[in-house]
């Protein structure tokens, strides 16, 4: 008997991808050489043995249905349990500063009606991060607490985030703040009993535009809420220099090894595609290479998906080169996102500073 | 759809003895081949890619990787509820116990399994070759000339078919004649181990063989020659395409390193070969700061932070600094340790080299056994 429920959330935007996330939704960025989003949330519910999920779509969400199908690569086709897509309302669209849109709760009420768990661990759908959550599940079981948040100490010079908590000396939440005044970093994630989300269903059945956490906040004199820490990796990827910098810290030899961990794999959608291929003369520097490339170029300091072709005498650094990327001969890109499917021709000369990352879109030919 | 047309049967029994060291402790059909595919994925994509939805896989010899690599057969689309990919174990009965005494033995305790299908036709294969083929337009032919047995065959040059399984035929290609490795061969014309039987026929002829004292229940020797006597139609069907039975070590290590060639004649990074594998989820693989590769291929989960040249490094192989790693064949999670040198070595999986220990060299191949640690 598995006492916790899963819910993803993926209904909502987040416009400092620019131009990445014009034709698909931010849960379904292509990352780290053959992931998406999604595949960190998924990975760590199943990781955790949580066999039932919920996942809350957006309103585009073509790309998701394509990626997960029926939940085979992450073990999620079963008879007990396994996957629900749970359609998010139109409102995800306009959605950008929260991640928990209450609207999509009522919506899905039935999620949490038939649910057999005691417990819901709601999470979003575009946080890097590996999580076993067993741990935090099990604190939440032996407090008793409705609630129960996942928070991470602010690092040395890392920027804030517009959630924090302030604790007591015993972890139990004395504030919700709506930006960042403390160094605890609210994760996105936290677990809720489940007659909890039905009683609150009640009470806010006509305030569907709240979010959950805006909820929580003015409930916290009502509801008493606990917190579990999380030391390891997070990077929230709210945005295409998140993004950028995430996939740089893969080349860290720690960060790869926490995030792509062999005991707790992040699963994805198999393409089966051939082993890569160096040509003579290829120079690889510091580079992630995905299966099915085609290196005869100098790659630098970048990661590249799947089938990706670097032709001889061009020269990438500092850039993601998604799958189906083709740099043609002689050209030379520097901090540069390139989108699935993008030719560069002969030649093409791009550089960008990481302040202000050039992203080339999807298909386009330059 | 209950019945169907045909039916596969894969022969994965054999041990590959001549393989020595890879087939220690795996069957055949699961050494693995190309960095990341394993034998069994060439003959088993050929079946989902020429439309072959049933498909039993023999199993006898150190079964456990490749029942655990075959698993559901979902990695080859073939996981289904009638049908798909089923392994079939020799097994006990009410009289006791018998293994598989041959290929045609094999086939001979699974009848009931193929009866369930009601097949018109079933095609045997061999679990361990390196080949892509349509089985459709073989399928066709045996139909079109009104076959009982079709035998794929390829030609061979004449001093190496002594070597081989010679079909002697006609000029409708009617199979005349079989010789096993014929000193004088007066055909050139190999035997692929790929078989197309008339289920009814095959049905008939294994039954016939199981009480033919001293038969050694194999095709080649007993069952095609059998059906010739009797005067039953067996035709020859000519493939021209690229074909190898990797049985011995110096065969397995040259072929992996021909699809290194500019050109290769078996190109498997050819996307449109549509070879499935069963692989787990890895990262892709990471190069290192100091890290050089260069005409070589390398799959997923790999690190390399020394030097690569003209090698394959299967998943999960690792290779730390200062290392050198030449002509050589990485099996999964094989580690050369810092400032080792390899060179023409084929490491087995989950081997490890120590640091600075030097091994192989250009004159000859060497292989390390399974888990092996070799020292300095």
């Amino acid at each position: 008997m598995n006492r916790t429920i899963g819910l993803i959330c993926g209904n909502y935007e987040i416009p400092a991808y620019e131009n990445l996330v014009r034709e698909r939704p931010p849960v379904s960025m292509p990352f780290g050489g053959r992931f998406r989003l999604m595949d960190f949330a998924l990975s760590n519910m199943v990781n955790s043995r949580i066999q039932t999920v919920g996942f809350i779509t957006p309103y585009r969400y073509r790309s998701i249905l394509d990626h997960i199908g029926a939940g085979k690569e992450w073990g999620m086709d079963k008879k007990q349990g396994g996957l629900y897509f749970l359609p998010g309302t139109v409102s995800g669209v306009r959605n950008q500063n929260t991640r928990f849109l209450f609207r999509d709760f009522l919506h899905n009420l039935s999620y949490f009606i038939q649910g057999d768990g005691d417990y819901v661990l709601v999470t979003t759908g575009t946080m890097i991060a590996n999580i076993d959550f067993q741990p935090m599940i099990l604190q939440h079981e032996m407090s008793g607490l409705p609630v129960t948040l996942m928070y991470r100490k602010r690092g040395e010079g890392e920027k804030g985030r517009v959630c924090s908590l302030d604790l007591a000396d015993d972890g139990r939440v004395r504030a919700i703040l709506p930006e960042e005044k403390t160094g605890n970093l609210f994760l996105d994630t936290f677990i809720i009993d489940r007659t909890l989300v039905l009683q609150l269903a009640q009470s806010y059945a006509n305030l569907g535009h709240m979010d959950l956490m805006h909820i929580l906040r003015e409930s916290l004199s009502s509801i008493p809420m606990g917190s579990w820490r999380f030391d390891g990796y997070v990077n929230f990827a709210d945005g295409k220099q998140d993004y950028y910098k995430a996939n740089m810290d893969l080349l860290k030899a720690e960060v790869r090894h926490e995030l792509f961990s062999r005991d707790r794999q992040i699963a994805t959608k198999i393409h089966d595609a051939p082993p890569a291929v160096y040509a003579a003369g290829s120079n690889v520097r510091n580079s992630v290479i995905t299966t099915g490339s085609y290196i005869e170029g100098t790659v630098q300091h970048s990661v590249v998906f799947r089938d990706v072709r670097v032709e001889k005498g061009a020269e990438v650094r500092g850039c993601v080169l998604m799958e189906g990327t083709v740099v043609k001969a002689g050209a030379i890109l520097e901090n540069v996102i390139v989108d699935k499917n993008v030719t560069v021709s002969v030649g093409t000369v791009l550089r960008s500073t990481g302040e202000n990352l050039c992203v080339i879109p999807k298909g386009a030919s330059i | 759809m209950r019945k169907k047309e045909c039916v596969a049967m894969l022969l994965a029994g054999g041990q590959g003895s001549r393989l020595k060291l890879l087939t220690e402790k795996i069957a055949k059909p699961a050494v693995s081949f190309g960095g990341k595919y394993r034998m069994v994925d060439f003959s088993l994509s050929n079946c989902v890619n020429s439309g072959i939805d049933t498909v039993g896989v023999l199993v006898q010899y150190k079964p456990g990787l490749l029942n655990r690599y075959l698993s559901t057969g979902a990695g080859w689309d073939l996981d289904a509820d009638w049908g798909g990919l089923q392994v079939l174990p020799p097994y006990a009965t009410q009289t006791g116990g018998e293994w598989y005494e041959g290929t045609a033995d094999a086939i001979y305790h699974n009848i009931d399994f193929i009866d369930e299908y009601d097949p018109d036709y079933v095609l045997i294969l061999s679990a361990d070759h390196l080949y892509q083929m349509d089985y459709n337009l073989m399928l066709d032919y045996h139909k079109a000339m009104g076959s009982d047995l079709t035998v794929a065959v390829k030609t061979v040059p004449w001093d190496e078919a002594p070597r081989f399984g010679i079909m002697n035929v006609d000029d409708e290609m009617r199979i005349t004649r079989f010789d096993e490795k014929p000193p004088k061969p007066e055909s050139n014309l190999a035997s692929m181990g790929i078989y197309i039987f008339t289920w009814k026929e095959l049905r008939k002829a294994l039954l016939e063989d199981h009480e033919t004292e001293g038969s050694e229940h194999d095709y080649g020797k007993n069952i095609i020659p059998t059906m010739l006597a009797q005067g039953k139609n067996l035709y020859a069907y000519v493939f021209s395409g690229y074909w190898e039975d990797v049985g011995t070590i110096p065969s397995y290590y040259d072929t992996q390193m021909a699809l290194l060639d500019e050109n290769p004649a078996f190109n498997i990074t050819d996307s449109r070969m549509h070879i499935f594998s069963n692989l787990h989820d890895h990262f892709s693989h990471f190069i290192g700061q100091d890290g050089r590769v260069e005409d070589s291929m390398i799959c997923n989960g790999c690190e390399i932070e020394g030097t690569v040249i003209h090698s394959i490094l299967s998943p999960g192989a690792i290779v730390e600094a200062g290392a050198v790693v030449k002509d050589s064949i990485l099996l999964p999670d094989s580690v050369v340790g810092a400032g080792a040198v390899v060179e023409r070595t084929i490491l087995n999986e989950r081997s490890s080299i120590a640091p600075e220990a030097v091994i192989g060299g250009p004159d000859k191949i060497t292989v390390v056994g399974e888990n092996a640690i070799i020292e300095v």
